[in-house]
């Protein structure tokens, strides 16, 4: 089952030039990586989950995913942690990172935007427009606006 | 030749009793030559007591016996022969002779008595002047010696005023006041002797009325019978200073003697006259530092202000003037009158009558309104007639009240402070006194002036008394104040000041703000001084300052006055944590409130999916998932909510008997649904453990937090305590896990408000960092202790102590 077929036709023109097939769903709580873990699966992405901040590390090193869900508050390595270890080494310095995290702080923002984040999911969230909005936020990453989604995140605080 | 009166007897005798003489020796002797000489000797006599006349009477009379009894008897009677014609023109001669000679003698003794008397009389004038010691004097001296030596019917003295222009009387003798009302000033450039004199310096000699009304036709007559008139410059080391006038009862013919002697006179006058003026002016200055003196000990024997302003009147009157007030400007711009005072105290009321009934107003172009606005004097001489004339156009019961006062000459004085006009001091004289004069107007300066310090030490006390008890009040306020001048040195420093930063007053006072006050650039950078001219209201900034080793949060307020800085700071560490740990908090709490929130949310969201199906294995798992967040919300909700109870005081214990043991075997029961299975749970009881007194609620609330605590501390699993025991009327819980301890140094820590040890240390260790909080705040509001043993990696023991009985 394609991802595209279900999104929305506003949403299908960036989001065409991207095959979103692998996602790793990093939170110590269990009841939000199921609710992440199910709506994608239905997408047809491939979920990995991590627990704890090394647990994303070694998930990463195992496979590369599309793109990191990562929550801040986490056991051992906390999430600003393992974004600094990911942007520090060559082969993780260009893997998206968005932050799905209770912190809705304007300087936790503008913290994840300056560790490299392309986007910042505030929860409580809506994990049924998950997809569309992971496609939609590659989608301008391949299209090299990486650095201007930083911007925006910037700016939104 | 005229003859002294007493010398025409002895003349007649002489004239009678020589030719008798003859007579008699020339019955007796029958001797012509002795005749002859007692005949020439009787001419000579009759001619020296009498003069030419008698001379000749006593020659004729004498011829007559003579001949009678000496001519020949040939001859008979008469002039026989030749020879006794030649004999009777050298008697007759001889008469003549001798008479002209001793006329002549007598007349130079007349002049030589006449000139003597002159200088008698100038002896006498310049001994009585060098007596008199007041113009009044001097007149007087002038005068008695002129009207002594018949002369002068009256006289007066008059003296250039100050500016130059007008003579001014000083004194007169002889003319009635009803003629000299309109005279006490007169123009010195007037077509007037006395004018004339003074301004040309020349001495006018009048004769008569009709050389008088020829060269003088301005001046009317001073009398109705004006005859001569001398007007004489007084003339000082070659200043003019005034004018003398003589006038005289009938005309008169005035010689070189008489004019020299008068113009002698003049300088005399003018002499003594100066000298008067000298002494006067010294005694009037000596009396008037005696009044100032006196003025200034009444003037500063209070220090009230306006009793001090109250006072001034009194001291002028009647010293300087008859009438005197005060007026001050109030803080609304109204003049007002504190003090009248009145040589006559029946018009004393009047003075008060006036200013209620016709107050001046500021903006008025005369008198004290004016001396109020402008801080300059106001001096009148004499108050212009039109004055009144405005006053009786504006009210005709005004102009009578000004009537009442005999209001003839004004002088309104400033009383300042420092630059700045407090009050006005007006002085008011009679008609019948003297105009005020340049020195009255110093004098009544001087005496404001005296007024205004005496009202201003009054002012400074009064502040001076204000600042004290302000310096008082700020000795003792809570917060540390203090104040710069303008150039950044601190000029006062309080005792909180000190408390707060540590600096001793001493240390601060007189150093640069930069130097002596701890953190300054900070509080320069961050506290925006307000401008107490712009009525701006300061705003506190809290600046971190390090006092010594810590560092203190310092709440600053600053107001700029214009002369300087005043700061006011206060210690506000404590609110500042405070405050930062309810910021924490409420980041925390929302974040202990998002997670589940998300989850309910999240998993609702993905049931409403039309490919997700509520009864397969996931549905019921998002079911599930969905109560047991929403539990786990009410739990956080509940926590929240205890503890602004706790906070606010409102919470109530409730107390009734409980079974501790059931109490602990339902709490393990209810946390043991929601613990992973890699722990588990034991409870350790003594025997004979009885019912216990408590609020079974709260310490239920108190044991789940603490077992869930161990549970959440126990992130790979382990035993889970709870020992029971009791002694002495005391419970004792203790609940031990074998989890991650606690560092030494977090032991008291624990309990604060907030406080969640490092999340990292930890799996899935969440909460609001209120549990133990909670539980410290309840048993010790059940009267009870809780306390802590642990050591990172060998678990913790939590100790409640609690009274049961």
């Amino acid at each position: 089952m394609s991802a595209d077929t279900d999104k929305p036709p506003s949403m299908s023109a960036p989001a065409d030039s991207v095959q979103l097939r692998r996602v790793l769903v990093a939170d110590d709580e269990a009841p939000i990586r199921a609710v992440c873990r199910v709506n994608l699966q239905l997408a047809g992405i491939s979920v990995d989950e991590a627990v704890t901040g090394n647990e994303v590390l070694d998930a990463i090193e195992r496979e590369r995913p599309d793109v990191v869900l990562l929550d801040i508050m986490l056991p051992g390595l906390d999430g600003w942690q393992v974004a600094e270890e990911l942007l520090s080494e060559t082969q993780t310095a260009d893997l998206p990172i968005v932050f799905l995290s209770a912190r809705a702080g304007r300087e936790d923002i503008r913290r994840g935007a300056n560790l490299g984040a392309v986007d910042y999911i505030v929860k409580p969230f809506d994990p049924t427009t998950l997809v569309d909005r992971l496609e939609a936020t590659l989608a301008r990453v391949a299209a090299g606006e990486g650095e201007q989604l930083r911007q925006e995140l910037l700016e939104s605080t | 030749v005229r003859l002294p009166r007493h010398q025409y007897l002895p003349a007649a005798l002489v004239t009678v009793f020589g030719p008798a003489l003859v007579t008699l020796l020339a019955l007796f002797t029958d001797d012509s030559v002795v005749a002859a000489l007692v005949y020439v000797l009787a001419i000579i006599t009759a001619s020296l007591a009498g003069g030419i006349w008698f001379g000749l009477a006593a020659s004729a009379l004498s011829l007559i016996p003579f001949n009678y009894f000496f001519a020949k008897p040939e001859n008979e009677f008469g002039f026989a022969t030749g020879e006794d014609v030649v004999v009777a023109v050298v008697f007759v001669a001889t008469a003549l002779a001798t008479g002209a000679v001793f006329d002549r003698e007598r007349r130079a003794r007349a002049a030589l008595d006449a000139a003597a008397a002159g200088a008698r009389r100038l002896q006498q004038s310049a001994e009585a002047l060098s007596s008199a010691v007041t113009p009044a004097e001097v007149l007087d001296a002038v005068l008695t010696e002129s009207v002594a030596a018949a002369e002068a019917r009256a006289g007066l003295i008059a003296v250039l005023t100050e500016d130059g222009r007008d003579l001014e009387i000083l004194a007169q003798r002889g003319y009635s006041e009803d003629r000299l009302r309109n005279w006490h000033r007169f123009p010195l450039e007037g077509e007037y002797p006395l004018s004339y004199a003074v301004r040309t310096g020349e001495p006018v000699f009048i004769d008569s009325e009709a050389e008088r009304i020829r060269r003088f036709p301005a001046l009317p007559p001073i009398t109705e019978q004006t005859h001569a008139l001398v007007c004489l410059p007084l003339v000082v080391e070659g200043r003019t200073i005034g004018g003398l006038t003589f006038s005289f009862a009938s005309d008169q013919e005035f010689d070189e003697e008489r004019r020299a002697m008068k113009v002698a006179l003049a300088r005399q006058a003018a002499q003594a006259l100066d000298r008067a003026r000298l002494y006067e002016a010294l005694s009037t200055a000596e009396q008037r530092m005696s009044f100032l003196a006196e003025a200034s000990d009444v003037l500063s024997s209070s220090l009230d202000y306006e009793e001090t302003l109250r006072s001034v009147p009194q001291l002028a009157v009647p010293r300087i003037a008859d009438w005197s007030g005060v007026d001050v400007l109030d803080e609304d711009g109204a003049i007002r009158r504190v003090a009248v005072a009145h040589s006559d105290p029946a018009k004393l009321d009047w003075g008060w009558e006036i200013s209620r009934r016709f107050p001046p107003r500021p903006e008025e172009a005369r008198g004290v309104a004016k001396v109020l606005r402008t801080g300059e004097p106001e001096f009148l001489p004499e108050i212009p007639e039109q004055l009144f004339e405005q006053a009786r156009a504006r009210d005709p019961e005004m102009a009578g009240i000004l009537e009442e006062l005999g209001m003839h000459t004004l002088i309104c004085v400033p009383i300042r402070a420092r630059d700045r006009v407090l009050g006005a001091l007006t002085l008011v004289r009679a008609e019948s006194a003297r105009p005020f004069s340049r020195s009255d107007l110093d004098l009544a300066m001087a005496l404001a002036d005296r007024a205004g310090a005496a009202a201003d030490n009054a002012l400074l006390y009064r502040e001076a008394e204000q600042r004290g008890e302000a310096a008082r009040a700020l000795t003792y306020v809570g917060d540390g104040v203090f104040l710069l001048d303008r150039g950044g040195v601190v000029r006062y420093w309080n005792r909180a000041a000190s408390l707060i930063t540590g600096v001793a007053e001493e240390d601060a006072l007189d150093h640069l703000a930069c130097d002596a006050v701890p953190g300054w650039e900070l509080i320069e950078e961050h506290v925006r001084p307000a401008d107490a001219g712009a009525g701006e209201l300061a705003r506190a900034a809290a600046v971190p300052v390090a006092l010594g080793e810590e560092e203190r949060w310092l709440s600053v307020v600053a107001v700029d006055f214009g002369d300087g800085r005043v700061y006011a700071m206060r210690d506000v560490t404590e609110e500042h944590a405070l405050e930062q740990a309810r910021s924490d908090f409420v980041a925390t709490a929302s974040h202990e409130l998002r997670t589940p929130l998300a989850a309910v949310y999240g998993a609702a969201k993905t049931l409403r999916r039309e490919d997700v199906d509520v009864n397969s294995q996931v549905g019921q798992t998002f079911l599930d998932m969905i109560e047991s967040e929403a539990e786990r919300l009410n739990g956080i909700v509940g926590q929240l909510l205890l503890t602004g109870q706790l906070e606010s005081g409102r919470l109530s214990l409730a107390e009734t008997e409980c079974d501790l043991r059931e109490l602990v075997d339902n709490v393990l029961a209810t946390v043991a649904v929601s613990a992973p299975e890699t722990v588990s749970f034991e409870v350790e009881a003594s025997n004979g453990l009885g019912p216990a007194r408590c609020d079974e609620d709260k310490l239920r609330q108190v044991l789940v937090n603490l077992v869930e605590n161990a549970v959440k501390y126990s992130p790979n699993g382990g035993t889970v305590s709870v020992a029971l025991s009791s002694t002495n009327g005391r419970a004792r819980i203790e609940v031990r896990d074998a989890g991650l301890g606690i560092p030494e140094a977090d032991h008291e820590r624990v309990f604060e408000k907030f406080t969640r040890l490092d999340p990292g240390l930890t799996r899935g260790v969440g909460g609001t960092g209120l549990g133990l909080y909670i539980a410290r705040e309840l048993v010790e509001r059940m009267g009870g202790t809780i306390a802590v043993v642990s050591a990172p990696g060998s678990g913790s023991t939590f100790t409640v102590d609690l009274p049961v009985s």
